[in-house]
């Protein structure tokens, strides 16, 4: 069994700034860590892993050459590879440019029967590339999930975690699966697995190791136009006092709410 | 892209920042008030692979080198001081036995050293600073080595399965020898009540007639005191880098405080007597941190640097004192409440002008080699 996980180098402080120009998030010259989701997918795939001989955890992130780091801290939590997509062709990309070259180097790495995500990444916050792969790549798709075992020979069963819901699906393999934090604790990588994370191969695919089509890549093959950033304005609300006693105020409570057809 | 080393070593800090954020620091408090390690601490710690950062891959370890052994002592150290002594104490055992240890002998008990903790004792009641003052001896007894004594204030002991005793095996004769909890004639006595470092257990072994082979003995006989010196010098780096992990502490919890808190309508940040603390606090860790890494550098190229290590720890102790008693006074009567750690960073910087040879015998050690240039 083969699982891919998805994983995201986000920018290591919360004090990230506006492009001014292209209003999209300005990352440069920022250190880099993990997506913090992203390693609950990592622990997801080792824990099947640990419970059977047949699997291999792969790991495939986009991006500059730094982007190496959080592949080989994941290495060191205990993957077996990782792919590093990375070229200045896909630079700027949103996120269906991001879902389209990630969804080409699936196809490359092939027979990937789980492929999994973080619920999205703590920069953007979209939690949408898992599901544009997911289209991309027609495989069936759980976001959300709070949990997920192999419920069959080609098939897993997952809780999918709601805001005031639980769903419970069964999907077939291959498939791509978001998972939430709820899901587990991940693992550190131990001082031994990072020394030794650096023998596990490590593959750069740049744009002519895959079968892309120029015009779907980077800023230019994404339709997300950023036009404003901004923090909305609280909404001011109108304030009615209740006064007197507690009795009196709780009648005109019960009028005010009736004047309303509330009750 | 940068070197492998270089690498690996970015990301190993990376897992002790946050390993120390998440596990270690929310302890600090109550190791210091329950004077232990919390149930399970250990556990984690070890089961995180801590124990062998330093040991070689050959062994099961991570192999890491001196200059980031020390430098991940110092960042545990920022979160609580006892765990990175106890590592100390751990670490400075294995490089004894990697120096003057057979390769048998190594073989043997040092793949164990990434589960079990090691430790290294010098004193007796009758001799600390004066190692010649001791009275456990090893007697030869046919191809044997019999071990008789009693060995106290031992980092670790009570904790760790493995010890380093120093013992006379002629009158005016220190050799090394290792021996296991589990060797019959091995028994733990008193654990000591230390006002700091109260995480770290320190206690005592009793050796009652415990046999050895000759693979037992570390380097040759007679070796005893070029190995307890090497000892000294190695715990002596790393104790400079938890000292500078304590004062790293000291300092963010006195500019936290200082940028928060008034004197009257003028914020601490703006009084000249807050500067002068919080720049001495600074200067204080800061030297310190180079004193070690020096002296770590020195190691990795394997050149000679007791005396740096002696400078280290010889600065770094009255240093981070000293700067503890700075943080105290800018925290005032919150520096001198037990519900802020000011006060048991104090107590906890204190012992290091003691343990692994106390700053009088450092400041000998430095003279000493200043003379002989």
């Amino acid at each position: 069994m083969k699982i891919v996980v998805c994983i995201k180098q986000v920018p290591e402080t919360n004090d990230v700034t506006i492009d001014p120009v292209t209003h999209n998030l300005d990352r440069r010259g920022l250190a880099g860590v993990m997506n913090p989701f992203d390693k609950n997918a990592i622990e997801l795939a080792l824990t099947l892993k640990d419970s059977r001989d047949d699997v291999q955890v792969a790991l495939l992130t986009m991006g500059p050459d730094d982007y190496a780091e959080s592949l080989r801290e994941g290495m060191a939590m205990g993957a077996d590879e990782g792919y590093l997509l990375s070229d200045r062709a896909f630079a700027g990309a949103d996120t269906l440019a991001t879902g389209y070259v990630i969804a080409q180097a699936l196809k490359k790495i092939g027979d990937a029967d789980l492929i999994l995500f973080g619920r999205q990444a703590v920069d953007a916050d979209t939690g949408q590339v898992g599901p544009i792969v997911a289209e991309f790549l027609h495989q069936p798709q759980i976001t959300y999930a709070a949990s997920l075992r192999l419920s069959g020979a080609n098939e897993v069963t997952a809780e999918r975690l709601l805001e005031d819901t639980k769903q419970t699906l069964v999907a077939q393999l291959p498939a791509v699966v978001s998972v939430r934090s709820e899901l587990n604790t991940p693992r550190y990588p131990t001082p031994r697995n990072i020394q030794l994370s650096f023998a596990k191969p490590l593959t750069v695919w740049h744009h002519d190791d895959l079968d892309l089509d120029d015009s779907r890549l980077g800023q230019a093959g994404s339709p997300t136009i950023v036009t404003k950033v901004y923090a909305p304005e609280p909404v001011k609300r109108k304030l009615t006092p209740l006064t007197g006693t507690p009795s009196e105020a709780a009648s005109q409570l019960i009028t005010a709410l009736k004047n309303r057809q509330l009750i | 892209m940068p070197s492998t080393t270089a690498a690996a070593e970015k990301l190993l800090l990376q897992m002790v920042d946050d390993y120390t954020h998440r596990e270690i620091s929310p302890q600090d408090m109550a190791m210091d008030a329950a004077g232990d390690f919390p149930e399970g601490f250990l556990a984690k710690l070890t089961e995180t692979g801590f124990l062998g950062i330093m040991l070689p891959q050959e062994f099961g370890g991570a192999g890491f080198g001196p200059e980031v052994t020390a430098t991940v002592l110092n960042h545990i150290a920022r979160g609580n001081a006892s765990t990175a002594v106890t590592l100390e104490g751990h670490f400075k055992t294995i490089d004894q036995i990697l120096k003057y240890g057979t390769p048998a002998l190594q073989q043997q008990l040092l793949p164990s050293a990434t589960e079990r903790i090691f430790a290294f004792s010098m004193t007796e009641a009758s001799g600390g600073s004066n190692p010649m003052g001791i009275s456990s001896t090893a007697t030869r007894e046919g191809n044997h080595w019999v071990l008789n004594g009693d060995k106290i204030m031992i980092t670790n002991g009570g904790l760790a399965q493995v010890y380093c005793v120093l013992v006379k095996t002629a009158p005016q004769e220190l050799s090394v020898f290792v021996v296991d909890q589990d060797m019959p004639g091995f028994s733990f006595g008193k654990r000591e009540d230390f006002i700091g470092l109260r995480g770290t257990p320190v206690g005592e072994i009793v050796m009652d007639h415990i046999i050895v082979d000759d693979d037992h003995l570390l380097g040759k006989v007679g070796d005893g005191g070029l190995i307890g010196d090497s000892a000294h010098d190695d715990a002596r780096i790393l104790m400079g880098a938890v000292l500078t992990g304590i004062m790293e502490h000291e300092l963010k919890i006195a500019t936290d405080y200082a940028k928060e808190r008034k004197a009257g309508n003028t914020p601490l940040t703006d009084l000249q007597v807050t500067h002068r603390k919080v720049a001495d606090i600074a200067l204080r860790k800061e030297t310190t941190k180079l004193l070690y890494q020096r002296a770590a550098q020195l190691k990795a190229a394997g050149q000679p640097y007791s005396e740096e290590a002696a400078m280290a720890k010889a600065h770094g102790s009255r240093a981070a004192v000293s700067a503890g008693d700075d943080a105290l006074q800018i925290l005032a009567g919150y520096g001198y409440s037990r519900e802020y750690p000011v006060e048991h960073l104090i107590r906890d910087a204190r012992a290091m002008e003691i343990a692994e040879g106390t700053v009088e015998k450092m400041r000998s050690a430095i003279a000493t080699a200043e003379f002989n240039k």
